[in-house]
């Protein structure tokens, strides 16, 4: 048990590799169904051991960090270890298989057992990908991903599944190629460098390369990445891979899969090749926000549902690769709280989409229309998730929009106020298309007479899109608990950007033209902690007893005081 | 009485404020999640009672800060996220001006929900009704108490979205589902500018709480030209400016001026009460008070100021305009809501700042009593809304005819009800604002404020006159029928607070009361606003204006131009639709047509935006999706490798198929061809 306490991360990514071969072994039916949703469960549970592990205040960089030597000839390791937003792309993931696989007993129809393998599988290689410090360990699992995916869309598809699991594969391998010939060169480099050759993340870290190679690098890497996110023009592929997809395998499309790419982005190309990102970031941030605006207005084109959240994701990610490529704090902490908002949201819809699927089998939004007057809390629940993907506040989508968009506007991008002003239009076109949505498909009348005897949410659907409305509105509410696990990794990571270029990253200070009064608050000791409250000078002045002060029973007090910086 | 003394209620306050906001969203939650349950009268004893426990704390806060020993109270409620360096605190604070403004929401919430009882009596969806109206409530309350931006953007969507499923509250009727839909994205338009302007202001000062903004803007120094941060190279005064204009969006958008005001007449869409509270008291005010809220800042931008006013004098006018030819009930009432709300504008952009707020409670008080008549009228008429069809009500409705004629004397401004008082306040700071950039901006407000004033005048006692005097003209045989008293009893509670509102108003000596009132919650804007115009005066090389009379004497005049010209539109009015002239307004109309039918038509301004922006919007849209995407991108780009390359494999292919006779002639051929190159 010790042993296994010590390697949780190790624990945690391949049991479900385990329990794939047990389900392969497995009859069909109830068991092999069973063994994998308990295992889900089960991985979901040890991975919250992983946060009591972390330490969030700690210095290092990565935490929890197993590296032993694998292939040591040719400097292979099994390098292992997570910082901050890794640890909540892994929650995401272990929080969402279970959703997943118990979605799946409906909604797949044959080969379940198959299925299960399948998602379990590609949960040891997210998970893989996110823990990864070695290219060699993160290639294995980044290209591991694409097999079970191929087939989840291939196998249990809608009519063109072959289509769009050809077309998926070629084109996220085709991108990954490149990196690959990427990760080669580096690993050559390495030997040039040091002392011998190495596919490890320090190694890679440490090289120091000419800015023309960094070009050609960085393209490689990020070509990868970008076909992943993914971002205009390189988004085809989705709406596909997405209207084929069966249910479960959207969510875990749209809920984990893009995000290894923002996520490869943060951890790999950003960091690896600083001059060239900064060369290219406008570039990046215009596809960006043309990917927030595009996305947008081609879902007000879109008559399949799916077609259309497919679309939004796009929208959203461009959000995520905005507040990323910001390097402000505020932004890089919206993007990864976007990532998990995206997966929660986005995950949620395409589970109720599977849900209406299954008893109306049409995705043609013109199919339906006025059923909220048929399944009332369906609609409720639908207009919850549409409100969490408009990002109301409340919700968690207003937090994400709200810290990309500010940290955006103000960052250092070139002209970051403009491209901030163009992506907050995203936040317009995004009531437009999703309100479209609900009137044509929940309210109105009914026009379909086989609508009129649909089935409102069953007690087991609740169980599956409950946990993801709840946490709608936590995540909503109090985002510190989320956030503060990321934010001294996020912290690290913008300064060591702005290490690079002071002028182009790094955290704004105010236009404050009081400069020599910055403004500061001051904590007040007291059982609610800092208050910014400041000198009321309409109050008549009362005597404070300096007993109740100690009890923080006042706190009404004078914090603004002029500071010489 | 002793216990009460001993109390003191400043510190209660600090841990109760929430509840304010608590009490109607536990309201909603209930009657939403569990309302089908729970029977008609415990749905409206929750709804009913959650906003009264508001009211009740709303009460004791106003009296806490107008006579207790602090005039700021803050709750602390949770940290709730950081913008970088700049927290975000979920906090409430109330002053007198965000106290006053609690009562009104949850007092005059309160008679609306008492009405509804009776008034969504024979509708089955009355407990989700029940919910959105708390829903509303609570957000309200957030808006109004919250003690930084963001908290009021929380509350600013959040009233957005009760207005958005109230107005679509029938869905099952597409244009109602419409309807709603509209309202939210046309105010997210609006959203769009709020958020770029708490962007802007994150970016200039670092902080988004009301008062750490207000204590920075006493040092402000327009010209100085900044050195640090994202506005480096601006100057202070061009940047405030520009967060100033981001949030006024916001609040044409929230507060229905141009260029944003198209939702609000659509909105009638919804049950009447829900346009009396939210598209007419309460919601539709915001933007008034935010820019009332930041109104220290607003003083250091003669550039804002005089476009919330020239804004809102154009709405003014605009709006009454349109309502000149409306058949419609509610919408009269809606462009006139519309208008109103642009007189309070005129009020904020003129540092007529206490007259503003105070046009806002009394508008309050006498348009929710109007709405109501209205919806006590439709309910007697079979939600009839057309007034061609009324005529001669007053005989059988009295209650709503009386509350319904206090109301119009107090809109339309004759002495000496409320809203005398209160417009004339505005026209009075119109006239005397010293705005030294743009020198023509209070004659021009004054003037077309007095127009407006005619206009207003005018087209509610057409309105009156119809629906209450002369001879029924349609629906001969269905008799009206007064409402209940959950019904009547609102409407005679409003009418007299429009009529008892006056008394904050009159003009004594030093100021009206409402005036010096709120004296502490604007010094910080007053004070702004005098280093400006002395900085302006020094940069124009004029003498600083002296600041304006206050006495009696000097108010006379535009009180007696005012009253002439309220008496005036009662005059016309009466002559047209009730005296000897009955058979012009039919003669204009077809002497005219074109004019009437611009008239009718609202000035085709909803066309005008469909053809300018919804329609080149969604062929774009099509076009993107069908060209760009699925063509050129997809088919051509992506497909397109995918075919090439099985061209190329093709071409490869025949030199492996295994046909060795092939192989055979190619080299045959392949040998020829050297020879022939190496030996030719």
């Amino acid at each position: 048990m010790g042993a296994a306490f010590q390697n949780l991360l190790s624990v945690v990514t391949f049991l479900p590799l385990v329990a794939a071969f047990v389900v392969l072994l497995a009859p069909e039916g109830r068991v092999s169904r069973g063994i994998a949703f308990w295992t889900s469960v089960a991985v979901f549970l040890l991975s919250l051991g992983l946060l009591w592990q972390f330490d969030p205040s700690s210095n290092a960089q990565f935490q929890l960090e197993v590296n032993v030597p694998w292939f040591e000839s040719a400097g292979i390791g099994y390098h292992i270890g997570i910082d901050g937003v890794s640890l909540l792309l892994i929650l995401l993931t272990t929080f969402l298989m279970p959703i997943v696989i118990a979605s799946a007993t409906t909604t797949i129809e044959h080969r379940q057992k198959e299925f299960a393998v399948a998602a379990l599988v590609l949960e040891t290689a997210m998970l893989g990908a996110f823990i990864a410090l070695d290219m060699v360990l993160f290639y294995v699992f980044w290209e591991l991903m694409l097999v079970p995916m191929f087939l989840i869309i291939g196998v249990w598809g809608s009519e063109n599944r072959v289509y769009a699991a050809v077309k998926f594969f070629l084109y996220t391998m085709v991108g990954s190629l490149l990196m690959l010939v990427a990760i080669l060169y580096m690993y050559w480099l390495t030997g040039e460098q040091g002392e011998a050759r190495s596919f490890d993340y320090y190694a890679f870290l440490a090289l120091e390369i000419a800015p023309q190679v960094q070009a050609w690098l960085f393209a490689g890497f990020a070509l990868a990445f970008a076909v992943k996110v993914p971002m205009f023009p390189l988004h085809t592929w989705l709406p596909d891979a997405h209207v084929q997809a069966p249910a479960p395998g959207s969510v875990i499309l749209a809920g984990v899969l893009l995000k290894m790419g923002t996520y490869g982005f943060y951890r790999f190309a950003f960091p690896f090749f600083p001059e060239a990102t900064f060369e290219y970031r406008t570039l990046l941030v215009a596809l960006s926000v043309i990917g927030i605006v595009y996305g947008s207005l081609m879902c007000l084109a879109q008559r399949d549902m799916k077609k259309l959240i497919a679309y939004s994701s796009v929208a959203h990610l461009g959000f995520v690769m905005l507040g990323l490529l910001a390097f402000t704090t505020a932004g890089v902490t919206g993007a990864v709280y976007q990532m998990l908002n995206h997966g929660v949201a986005t995950g949620a819809l395409f589970l109720l989409v599977g849900m209406l699927y299954e008893r109306r089998h049409s995705r043609e939004i013109a199919d339906y229309g006025g059923l909220a007057k048929v399944v009332p809390a369906f609609a409720a629940i639908w207009l919850v998730v549409t409100l969490a993907s408009i990002g109301l506040p409340g919700t968690n989508g207003f937090v994400g929009e709200f810290l990309i968009l500010s940290g955006s506007f103000v960052s250092k991008i070139p002209g970051g106020k403009v491209w901030a002003g163009a992506a907050a239009t995203g936040v317009i076109l995004g009531a437009v298309y999703m309100l479209w949505l609900y009137q044509r498909m929940w309210q109105g009348k009914v026009v379909h007479e086989e609508n009129r005897s649909l089935r409102d949410l069953t007690f087991r659907e609740w169980g599956i899109v409950g946990p993801l409305v709840a946490l709608i509105f936590v995540m909503g509410l109090f985002p510190s608990p989320f956030l503060g696990i990321a934010r001294p990794s996020i912290e690290r990571w913008v300064a060591q950007l702005e290490k690079a270029n002071p002028a182009l990253a790094g955290d704004p200070v105010p236009s404050n033209p009081v400069g020599e009064r910055a403004l500061r608050v001051e904590a007040v000791t007291g059982p609610r902690g800092a208050v910014p409250a400041v000198a009321d000078p309409d109050s008549k002045p009362r005597a404070i007893d300096p007993q109740q002060l100690q009890q923080g029973k006042v706190r009404i007090t004078d914090v603004v005081r002029p500071q010489v910086r | 009485m002793e216990w009460l003394s001993a109390m003191n209620p400043a510190e209660g306050l600090q841990d109760a404020l929430r509840w304010i906001v608590l009490f109607p969203l536990f309201g909603a939650a209930v009657n939403g999640l569990l309302g089908k349950r729970l029977g008609r009268a415990n749905v409206h004893l929750v709804a009913c009672g959650a906003v009264f426990a508001s009211f009740v704390i709303s009460a004791i806060a106003l009296y806490t800060v107008s006579f207790g020993d602090v005039s700021r109270i803050t709750d602390q409620w949770w940290r709730w996220f950081s913008i970088g360096n700049v927290p975000v605190e979920m906090s409430l604070t109330i002053d007198r001006l965000s106290a006053v403004m609690m009562c009104v929401v949850t007092g005059v919430g309160f008679l609306i929900h008492i009405f509804s009882t009776e008034y969504m009596s024979h509708d089955e969806g009355y407990w989700r009704y029940f919910a959105y109206l708390n829903l509303f409530v609570a957000a309200m309350s957030l808006l109004v108490l919250g003690s930084n931006l963001l908290v009021m953007f929380v509350g600013w969507e959040g009233v957005g979205l009760a207005s958005y499923l109230l107005i679509g509250f029938w869905y099952t009727d597409d244009a109602k589902a419409f309807a709603g839909r509209k309202a939210f994205v046309v105010n997210r338009v609006g959203d769009f500018g709020f958020l770029l302007g708490i962007f802007t202001l994150v970016g200039l000062f670092g902080t988004i709480e009301f008062e750490q903004l207000k204590a920075l803007s006493a040092s402000i120094t327009p010209d100085t030209v900044l050195e640090a941060g994202i506005f480096s190279g601006w100057t202070l005064g061009a940047a405030i400016t520009m967060a100033c204009l981001f949030l006024f969006l916001g609040a044409t958008g929230k507060s229905a001026q141009l260029p944003l005001y198209v939702w609000l007449p659509d909105a009638m869409a919804g049950p009447t009460p829900v346009s009396a509270l939210i598209h007419a008291a309460t919601m539709v005010t915001a933007g008034v008070y935010m820019v009332a809220r930041l109104s220290f800042l607003y003083a250091w931008s003669p550039t804002a100021m005089a476009t919330v006013a020239v804004v809102g004098a154009l709405t003014a006018i605009f709006a009454a305009l349109m309502a000149y030819a409306q058949n419609d009930i509610k919408k009269v009432l809606a462009y006139s809501t519309v208008s109103q709300l642009g007189f309070m504008f005129i009020g904020v952009g003129v540092g007529a700042w206490w007259a503003a707020i105070y046009h806002l409670v009394t508008h309050a008080f006498f348009k929710a009593c109007l709405f109501l008549g209205s919806g006590s009228v439709m309910h007697a008429m079979r939600d009839e809304t057309d007034i061609r069809l009324f005529g001669g009500l007053r005989k059988e409705m009295w209650h709503t005819w009386a509350t319904f004629g206090i109301s119009t004397i107090a809109i339309t401004g004759v002495l000496p009800l409320s809203g005398f008082f209160s417009k004339d306040a505005i026209l009075h700071g119109a006239h005397a604002n010293p705005n030294l950039f743009f020198p023509w901006v209070p004659t021009f407000t004054y003037a077309i404020g007095l127009v407006a004033a005619l206009s207003t005048s005018f087209y509610m006692w057409r309105m009156f006159n119809l629906t209450f005097h002369g001879e029924r003209r349609g629906m001969l045989e269905h008799r009206a029928h007064e409402g209940g008293n959950a019904m009547v009893g609102p409407l005679w509670v409003l009418a007299g607070l429009a009529v008892g509102s006056l008394v904050w108003g009159l003009p004594l000596s030093g100021g009206a009361r409402f005036e010096n009132f709120l004296k502490p919650v604007f010094r910080a804007a007053d004070e702004n606003i005098a280093r400006m115009t002395a900085l302006g005066a020094q940069k124009l090389g004029v003498p600083v204006p002296p600041p304006p009379a206050h006495d009696f004497a000097a108010m006379l005049p535009g009180y007696l131009i005012a009253l002439v010209v309220a008496l005036i539109g009662f005059g016309i009015a009466w002559y047209l639709y009730l005296g000897p002239g009955k058979d012009i307004p039919a003669k204009i109309a077809q002497g005219a047509p074109a004019l009437y039918r611009a008239f009718a038509n609202k000035f085709y301004v909803d066309e005008f935006y469909q053809a300018v922006i919804v329609a080149p919007l969604s062929a774009t849209a099509r076009f993107l999706w069908r060209v760009v995407d699925a063509f050129a991108i997809d088919k051509l780009v992506v497909n397109g490798s995918a075919v090439l390359t099985g061209w190329i494999a093709q071409l490869f292919r025949y030199f492996q198929d295994g046909n060795v006779q092939r192989y055979a002639v190619v080299m045959a051929v392949s040998a020829v061809v050297i020879l022939w190159i190496f030996l030719g």
